[in-house]
């Protein structure tokens, strides 16, 4: 059927595929989580629901897929990442001290005047950010000059995009979609986090830019469809681009907005989550759980050893 | 009469001449190269010129991830839809993460007579000189034209300059000194600065040889960067001279005017007169026509400067 384009699980992948890498991506994941909580309550609110779908993803790019060297943010061949979706930040800065960009105690600074890591991304105060985002469907269109611009210089970095659905309804998404195609840029690769959810609502009754595959593979870029929670789906589908030789690649993650934080998952009036002490103190436990069902699952497997 | 000289021919050859000697120079074009005087640069420079189409928005974003990796892209289209339809992209794209990219609107102020508002630049220098870090040029003449395309290729940063559409009256030698965000005195005098920039500076010329005959002796200023400004230019001429004209093809809000006034209201006030266009939409016409609806003949702004010398 000509709409499926649901990836098919690389089985063969799936056997090489180091489990250890996997749950050691899952406990960094849990990190994340975490580093998002200390932001939340430093800053005492925050985007929270976008970051936490985006939290697998990020933490797949980070720890697994982008040559990025830390010590040296601006090594001319790093791979970049945009952050399209700039509410998203928190689980790039996140990511970014877990990561050993800067020191963690940064993450106590969110809110607070002049802090290095405002509500949306900002370059010029801190190591690892590639572009200023905030302003919703910009970018797209700087990852494809940031793209174009690599392919000229013949370098082997590539272009890893985070997008969220609700912002496809931004017509300049549509306008670098068509012209990243046009010019066959194929060292991108976006990734789109559909949690399904936006401020006003499910996406399909805010503005419905559904199928999302399809309007995407219209445009000329090569599609896959992902669990965007599945860590082995992200690094099969991620780590090889393009998927289709002078196309860009597109990834639809399907993710649950808020995911791990029990009370807010899949509900709208958490995209910005001012945090109450019951909440906050629910969320931790939720993480606990989490932690803990991790642990089992790595003596599970480190037993089978 | 002076030579006359076409302003995008001019803008093009020099971007070619700037790219022949700097290998990041690039060109992105919205279906706007052939009309900015670029249409040569795709055969010249064919790995280095890029089509987008339509999409102005879209391109302000592509050339400012081409920045990030060391490429220097201009990119030239009609006024507004670089400065007005993508002032975000301007904003954000461009000057909030500092893009070493240089944004050409050509056909600015009222050139594009006839096609009426939506066409017409009349707002772009106030709206882009609100943006941190963007230098905002526009030169008066072709050989201005070209030095400046050079001097922005040098500077780095984001830039934003202006050209206009007809041929224009060389006004200067090819050796003048041009230097970004310093102004030129064309012509001294002690009673009157009379400041002018872009489209219109050859009829602030005419107009200041006209006052010089009924004996008034007229400063001639050229700005032709309004941001960064002039200061010590533009406050030398209010000491010496105590009274100040400005000449633009321009919202009399937010341009060349307005930028003198918030400098010498705050370090030196002194009497100013601005003459551009209100707060209107301007009409639609043929070009000399619509600046004599909007007083920008010289011999309007020669009756403007000598009713606002005597006070009237």
């Amino acid at each position: 059927m000509p709409g499926n384009t649901r990836f098919k699980k690389v089985e063969e992948f799936k056997t090489l595929m180091d489990s250890k890498e996997i749950l050691k991506l899952e406990g960094t994941a849990l990190k994340i989580r975490r580093n998002i909580l200390r932001l939340i309550r430093a800053g005492e609110a925050g985007h929270a629901g976008g970051a936490l779908s985006a939290v697998e993803v990020v933490t797949a790019l980070y720890f697994n897929l982008m040559k990025i060297d830390p010590g040296n943010p601006k090594w001319p061949q790093r791979d970049r990442f945009v952050l399209s979706a700039g509410h998203k930040c928190l689980v790039l800065y996140a990511a970014l001290a877990e990561r050993g960009f800067f020191d963690a105690s940064i993450l106590d600074t969110y809110g607070a005047l002049d802090s290095p890591i405002p509500g949306h991304p900002n370059m010029h105060k801190l190591p690892g950010i590639e572009s200023n985002t905030g302003a919703l469907g910009h970018g797209l269109s700087i990852a494809g000059g940031m793209a174009l611009g690599l392919r000229m210089e013949k370098s082997q970095s590539r272009v890893f995009v985070l997008m969220g659905d609700g912002e496809l309804a931004e017509g300049s998404n549509w306008e670098a979609a068509a012209a990243a195609s046009m010019h066959k840029i194929d060292n991108i690769l976006v990734f789109v986090d559909r949690n399904r959810l936006q401020i006003s609502g499910p996406t399909i009754d805010v503005m419905s830019y559904e199928p999302l595959d399809e309007r995407w593979r219209s445009f000329g870029w090569s599609v896959r469809i992902i669990d965007g929670h599945d860590f082995e789906a992200i690094l099969g589908n991620a780590r090889e681009i393009p998927f289709e030789k002078g196309k860009p690649s597109v990834i639809i993650a399907d993710t649950i907005k808020s995911k791990g934080l029990s009370f807010a998952e899949r509900k709208v009036n958490y995209h910005y989550w001012k945090a109450t002490p019951e909440e906050m103190e629910q969320a931790e436990r939720d993480l606990d759980l989490i932690e803990k069902r991790l642990k089992e699952k790595t003596e599970r497997i480190t037993g089978n050893e | 009469m002076n030579e006359l000289k076409d302003p995008r021919k001019t803008f093009g050859e020099a971007v070619i001449e700037a790219a022949e000697k700097n290998p990041n120079v690039i060109v992105l074009s919205a279906d706007s190269s052939s009309g900015s005087g670029l249409g040569a640069f795709p055969s010249l420079f064919p790995e280095r010129h890029f089509e987008f189409g339509i999409m102005e928005q879209g391109v302000i974003g592509f050339a400012s991830g081409l920045a990030t990796t060391g490429k220097i892209p201009v990119f030239a289209a009609i006024a507004p839809f670089v400065t007005a339809r993508p002032f975000e992209m301007f904003r954000n794209d461009l000057g909030y993460m500092n893009q070493n990219v240089k944004v050409v609107g050509r056909c600015a102020g009222l050139t594009y007579d006839q096609l009426g508002s939506t066409h017409h630049s009349i707002d772009d220098i106030a709206i882009i000189r609100t943006i941190p870090g963007v230098t905002v040029i526009n030169p008066g003449d072709p050989v201005t034209i070209k030095k400046a395309v050079h001097a922005m290729i040098d500077h780095v940063g984001p830039c934003y300059m202006k050209i206009g559409n007809f041929k224009m009256p060389v006004l200067y030698p090819e050796d003048v000194n041009f230097s970004l965000g310093k102004g030129i005195v064309i012509k001294d005098g002690h009673d009157v600065a009379l400041i002018g920039t872009g489209t219109v500076l050859s009829k602030a010329v005419t107009a200041a040889g006209l006052l010089e005959e009924l004996g008034i002796s007229v400063r001639l200023i050229d700005i032709h960067t309004i941001k960064p400004l002039d200061r010590e230019l533009i406050l030398s001429a209010a000491r010496e001279t105590g009274k100040i004209v400005t000449v633009e093809e321009h919202f009399t809000a937010g341009g060349l005017g307005s930028a003198v006034a918030e400098l010498c209201s705050q370090e030196h006030p002194v009497k100013m007169k601005m003459i551009g266009i209100g707060d209107r939409y301007a009409s639609n016409g043929p070009y000399e026509e619509l600046l004599r609806k909007y007083g920008l003949q010289p011999d309007q702004i020669t009756e403007t400067v000598i009713k606002f010398l005597n006070n009237k």
